[in-house]
Parts: structure tokens; sequence; C-alpha cells
């Protein structure tokens, strides 16, 4: 990791260079680089979930309820007593040069911080939850990744949870050439 | 827009003075919008596209989980803007904040801000710099259309 700090360009507007890296991945690049689709809000969610839940599972359940939805949320606040989360790590392997590592594990009292949610699902339509997010855990430490839901088991205070959730449209897992991942992408549903 | 007044505060010129600071939009969400941006994609500029592609005036972030090849961060500080660069590849993004708009007040040069890992885990905030926040592998993002009520229906006669 390197990080420095400048001074920011004067004013709002201000235009000229602006140095930026770009990555060229081991897959051929495909067009229209963004993929987009309109979908219809359905149903606005706030979950509660108590302590000793096990996050991944208690939201399928609560998911299931909804039929094939795509969805989007984020974390409002809780506690974990345990959780592993993942960071991009450098690989030997030439066509994915940048993968996951192995977990981070965390125990304790973890207290969350932020979190994003995408709800997505795989080719059968079964659920799959991707999960983004920042806590503190009992020494004060900020960490933040890749979190795995299904090892998030919640702390003593609740976790909250919004969801929207929406119809016409989801996140559907294809294999991307380009990167060489498992990727979830917009796909119009019935 | 309009302006809030409050009966029950003590003396009027307060609550005018008050008054000239408190702005009020009131509106409903609309239409969804959910991508997936592929690598090398500006997260600012590529949300504006969409926006104007589906012809939203102004839109909010509903949610957005990614990575970046290095994030571009801008804070304000007493002395003036500063900026943050984190570098990967593979900054991952925790959460993104913001709303577009095309028109008065809700345009801002860097409209999103979030929160960031980088790849030791440690996190960072700030406003996302327009063309300088690339995705790496992918950025999910969905953003809502805000549709404000003209000022004569949003306030009762």
């Amino acid at each position: 990791m390197k990080l420095s700090t400048k001074p920011a360009e004067a004013g709002a507007a201000s235009t000229g260079f602006v140095a930026v890296r770009k990555f060229l991945h081991a897959g051929q690049p495909s067009y229209p680089r963004t993929l987009d689709l309109e979908a219809e809000p359905a149903e606005e969610l706030r979950i509660t979930l108590q302590p000793g839940a096990l996050v991944g599972p208690a939201l399928r359940r609560v998911l299931a309820r909804y039929g094939q939805r795509g969805g989007v949320g984020r974390l409002c606040g809780g506690t974990a007593r345990r959780l592993h989360y993942h960071r991009i790590e450098t690989t030997e392997d030439p066509d994915r040069p940048y993968d996951y590592g192995p977990p981070h594990v965390l125990e304790g009292v973890i207290s969350f911080v932020t979190g994003a949610i995408t709800v997505g699902q795989n080719a059968d339509g079964k659920i799959l939850l991707h999960c983004h997010s920042g806590f503190i855990n009992g020494d004060g430490a900020l960490h933040g990744g890749h979190l795995l839901l299904d090892t998030v088991e919640v702390g003593d205070d609740p976790l909250i949870i919004r969801l929207c959730l929406f119809s016409r449209g989801a996140f559907v897992v294809n294999s991307d050439e380009e990167t060489h991942f498992s990727l979830l992408h917009p796909t119009p549903m019935e | 827009m309009t302006s809030l007044s409050n009966d029950t505060t003590d003396t009027t010129d307060t609550t005018d003075e008050l008054d000239n600071h408190i702005h009020v939009e009131q509106g409903r969400l609309g239409k969804l919008v959910m991508a997936r941006l592929k690598p090398n994609q500006d997260m600012t500029e590529s949300v504006e596209a969409l926006c104007r592609q589906h012809g939203m005036k102004t839109a909010i972030v509903r949610g957005a989980i990614g990575s970046l090849i290095d994030a571009h961060l801008q804070y304000a500080t007493p002395t003036g803007l500063r900026e943050m660069e984190v570098n990967g590849p593979g900054v991952e993004i925790l959460n993104v904040f913001g709303e577009i708009g095309f028109s008065g007040e809700a345009s801002h040069h860097h409209p999103l801000q979030g929160v960031v890992a980088d790849t030791d885990g440690k996190i960072f905030a700030g406003r996302f710099v327009r063309g300088a926040n690339l995705s790496f592998i992918t950025i999910e993002i969905t953003l809502q259309e805000w549709i404000a009520v003209e000022q004569a229906e949003a306030v009762p006669a």
C-alpha cells in the first residue's frame, strides 16, 4: 500500500491532467464498458438480526419470502462476535494476477462502521450476497474488505440492515472473459 | 424549493435568519438503474452517463460495491482542499453515497463520497475525484431517480 496526499487542484472545476493508472487484464475486453438495466422498485426492508444470528443464512431466509429479486442495501449499525473478510492480494497466476487472499478472521467485539450489500443470484436462482464492509475490532483497529456474511455472527448489539429490492431486474453471476472472475451482471427478470 | 417556518421559536429575528439557511425540496423516488462498470471506467463519469442515458435529472446512489485500481479522494482542510491517493490495485469500495444532478444546487464537480479499504485492510474516506477512480475488476452500482415535487404541490395551501 502506498498512501500519499497533496493539495488538490484549485477550484472545483479545474482542468488539467490527472495522473491515473489503468490496468490491462489478461482476457479480452468487451463492449459496452457499462452494462445497465432499468428496474422497478419493489420492497424497502429494515431487517434486525438479533445477537447470535448468522447473517448470511438469516438474510437468505428473509429474502426467500420475496421470490427472485435483485437488491442492494447497507449495514446501518450493530456489532459482530466473529467474522471473516478478504483483501485483494497478488498471485503467481498470470491469467489472474490479483485475487482474494486467505480470510482474515476477527473475533471478540467488532463494531460495524459502514457496509454495502448487493443481493445477487447464481444461474440457478440461488441467492448470492456480495458485501463489502468496514469495522472496528475490540482494540480500536479499523479493518475493511470483502466480508463473508456467512461467517458473521451478530454480537451483543443487534445488526440493522436496510435493503432495497427491485423487480424486472437482478444481479446474476456470469463468468467475465476480461478479468476471469465470476461477476454479478444486471440481468432482466420477468 | 421552499423555506421552513417554525412558530414555536422564541424570536422572529432568529427565525427569519434561520429560514434563510434552510431549503427543503420535497419529492419522491422513481425508477432504479442497476449497472456493472467494467475495468478502467471512472465511477463518477459513468454514474453521470447512466443518469443522462436513462433520462434522470437527479439521482441518488442506493448501493455500490466493487474495487478500484487506485482511489483518489478529496477532503477539505483549513488551508484548502487536499487529495489523498490510496494505491492498489484492488482498493475495495466499502460504500458510496451521493446525489447526481444536472441543474441547480444538486450539481457538484465531485458528487460522490464514500469509504474504501486498501490492500492492507486500512480504511480511508473522502470525495471521489472525478476521472481518477477507475474500476479495477468490477463495480456494481444502483441509482434511483429523485423526482422533485413542484413547489405549489409541495406546500399545502
